[in-house]
């Protein structure tokens, strides 16, 4: 299931993946990004049109790791939500105590293109049996 | 092989106004060569791809050009930084190329301008640094074309409610698409407000007609091609028309470079690149551009001469500026309860109650425009451009937003009509070139602040009607000074007298070379506050007739 792509470590996706999940995170009701196909979006779109945001990602991921390990010594993906949250609300604003490339940037970033994982349509990869459609009602008929 | 052919007449593009063209000239018994820079698809070719489509271009589009990277333009800023674009990004005002054009994948709105619109400035005088003008030719010239258009491409549209506004002969051919849950909120919020709405014509049929089923009323339309074929575009009407009189033959992937013209300025033919790369040069008695206002300007600024060193027409200097579009204001909000019911196409209700006549704190307003509400709105769009600014961008409450909301949420906008600029221009780039090596179309300027003005008024306006239709919440700001075109270009070779003020006559003929003419947007004096395909459709038919009696 874990979407290959050669320039991303296993390291890289488990941190990505733990990253879509607080975008989009899982609630009682409706999936969260990765579950919804985030994952093979991304993957797909490394090969195609993010082929030159691939060291981006790769750069970012490992910033964001560096980071977490720095405020808690684990890193991201082994923390709770809160924690991540947390994280990523600095991140934001750019309060970082680790050597970032532009951290808001990155996440800015990751957060489009998650978003366009889990809402364009299901040929894309993400969106699995336009669940994300159905979550806001948008229905197509003809 | 056409080359190995005569032909009385080369239409260059197959879209809006190069179909009509074509098939006029054919029927009236002429020899036709199409030349269409794009391909034919299918509808399975157009796919409804939300990332790349023609309503929302993130990484490419669904219909032309297929070849980003070697269909490139440059854009020039205010600090005269240039900058290349492909046709996915905003600066480089992407309409379509494929064999339909624009009408292939559009929304299909059928404005006749109003009789206002082609008297600008005599209306409101010319602003300061605005290259305002009049039409040579007023609604009345228009109007049995407008007629024409309507009929044999097919509108569906309310004769009744819109008599008032647009004097005309005969009704539309269908009856109005029917409203949806929000055009049916917007309609009566409207009424209360006083002012006088009623339904968007639409190039897209309520009933069969001419054999083509009715609009199943998908939420694909804008951007996208229609599943059952119940979009008129020039593809699936006067294409096939040209090509059934036997006289008209389409070459598709053929790249126009160059018309060429003897020393009195007469044209003799084109020269162009096949889909093998091949280059051909063509004789033929007459030349029609109708590549869109980008593309014809930039094609005949590009087939200078010795005797014409600026280009064709060009001896005022008028080719390739002007450059309009529309800008587009609009005020979005929420619903205290879903209004989305998906009944496509969704843009239903519309007022031109603003389009003229408007005044702000400062006096005189100069034109305006429609108001309407939108299309069904694709989850990306709303998701990347409609969300209010303070909603977070990411987490729980970033996806319950769009979860309770999508269905809630409503627009009114519309295109506004842009005050000329002759610094808005189309030039030929200087060392960018595209596939084939012929110099791109570069773009600079922007229009005339005046423009914002309007816009601002017209925003107003959409605000007390959002708000006077229940929103909860308003959001959305108004248009900034830029350039537009897009998939509404115009104005790049305008229509006049004087060939020092414009570049083809009232017939659409480029001045200095009678047998040249341009059937597209570029000749739009002015561009209207409406969408402006059934203006530029109604005038190639006009065009198309003139070329008929020169003969």
């Amino acid at each position: 299931m874990q979407p290959e792509n050669i320039a991303l470590t296993e390291a890289h996706w488990r941190t990505l993946q733990a990253l879509a999940d607080r975008i989009i995170p899982q609630d009682p009701d409706w999936p969260s990004g990765w579950q919804a196909g985030v994952g093979d979006y991304l993957a797909h779109q490394f090969e195609r049109d993010l082929r030159h945001q691939v060291e981006p990602y790769r750069r970012g991921l490992e910033a964001l790791d560096d980071e977490a390990r720095a405020r808690t010594g684990k890193p991201f993906a082994e923390l709770g939500n809160a924690a991540q949250d947390g994280i990523l609300v600095a991140v934001e604003r750019g309060d970082v105590f680790t050597n970032w490339p532009d951290a808001p940037a990155f996440f800015a970033m990751a957060i489009q293109h998650v978003n366009e994982g889990f809402y364009s349509d299901p040929n894309n990869g993400g969106n699995k049996a336009s669940v994300a459609w159905h979550m806001i009602g948008y229905i197509v008929k003809g | 092989m056409s080359a190995n052919k005569t032909y009385d007449a080369i239409v260059i593009g197959a879209g809006g106004g190069g179909g009509v063209v074509a098939a006029v000239l054919a029927e009236g018994g002429m020899r036709v060569l199409i030349l269409e820079r794009g391909r034919e698809k299918t509808f399975a070719e157009i796919p409804r791809d939300h990332l790349r489509n023609h309503r929302l271009s993130l990484y490419g589009q669904n219909f032309g050009p297929d070849d980003n990277a070697g269909n490139p333009r440059v854009t020039v800023d205010g600090q005269g930084r240039e900058r290349t674009v492909l046709p996915y990004e905003g600066g480089y005002q992407n309409n379509a190329m494929g064999v339909g054009g624009g009408t292939r994948v559009y929304g299909g709105q059928a404005w006749r301008f109003l009789p206002t619109d082609f008297k600008m400035a005599s209306t409101y005088g010319v602003p300061e640094g605005s290259s305002l003008a009049d039409w040579p030719i007023t609604y009345d010239d228009l109007a049995p074309y407008y007629e024409r258009a309507e009929w044999e491409i097919g509108v569906s549209a309310d004769s009744e409610l819109m008599a008032q506004h647009w004097p005309r002969q005969k009704g539309y051919p269908m009856p109005a698409v029917p409203l949806n849950s929000q055009g049916r909120l917007f309609r009566s919020s409207a009424r209360q407000l006083g002012w006088d709405v009623f339904p968007v014509p639409l190039l897209v049929n309520s009933v069969p007609y001419q054999g083509r089923p009715a609009c199943i009323q998908c939420q694909h339309c804008v951007g996208f091609a229609c599943p059952v074929e119940g979009k008129n575009g020039s593809q699936n009407t006067m294409l096939p028309r040209a090509l059934a009189t036997g006289r008209c033959h389409l070459e598709t992937e053929a790249m126009v470079t160059h018309i060429d013209t003897d020393g009195s300025g007469k044209v003799t033919g084109v020269t162009y690149f096949d889909g093998n790369g091949e280059q051909h040069v063509i004789k033929t008695g007459v030349v029609v551009c109708a590549a869109g206002a980008i593309e014809t300007a930039r094609l005949l600024l590009h087939s200078a001469s010795a005797q014409q060193p600026n280009g064709l027409g060009n001896q005022g200097d008028q080719v390739g500026r002007h450059l309009q579009g529309h800008y587009y204001p609009g005020v979005m909000g929420l619903m205290p309860e879903p209004v989305w019911d998906g009944i496509g196409p969704g843009v239903n209700t519309a007022t031109v109650r603003w389009s003229h006549g408007n005044e702000d704190e400062h006096g005189q307003v100069i034109g305006g425009g429609l108001l309407a509400d939108e299309f069904v709105l694709l989850p990306m769009m709303f998701w990347l451009r409609h969300l209010p600014p303070d909603v977070p961008r990411w987490g729980a409450a970033n996806k319950q937003f769009m979860r309770e909301n999508y269905r809630r949420f409503v627009e009114i906008k519309g295109p506004t009509q842009d005050i000329p600029s002759p610094d808005a221009r189309v030039t030929l780039a200087t060392s960018v070139k595209d596939k084939w090596g012929m110099p791109v179309a570069q773009l600079s300027g922007t229009t005339h602040p005046e423009t914002v003005r309007t816009a601002k008024f017209m925003w107003e306006r959409a605000g007390e009607w959002i708000k006077a239709s229940g929103a909860v919440k308003t959001w959305g700001q108004p248009p900034g000074l830029g350039l537009s075109g897009g998939q509404h270009q115009a104005g790049t070779c305008r229509m006049g007298h004087d060939p020092n003020t414009s570049v083809v006559d009232a017939h659409g003929r480029v001045h200095g070379h009678e047998n040249l003419f341009v059937a597209d947007g570029s000749v739009h004096v002015t561009n209207g506050g409406f969408n402006p395909v059934l203006t530029l459709m109604a005038l190639a038919f006009r065009t198309a007739e003139g070329v008929l009696k020169q003969r």
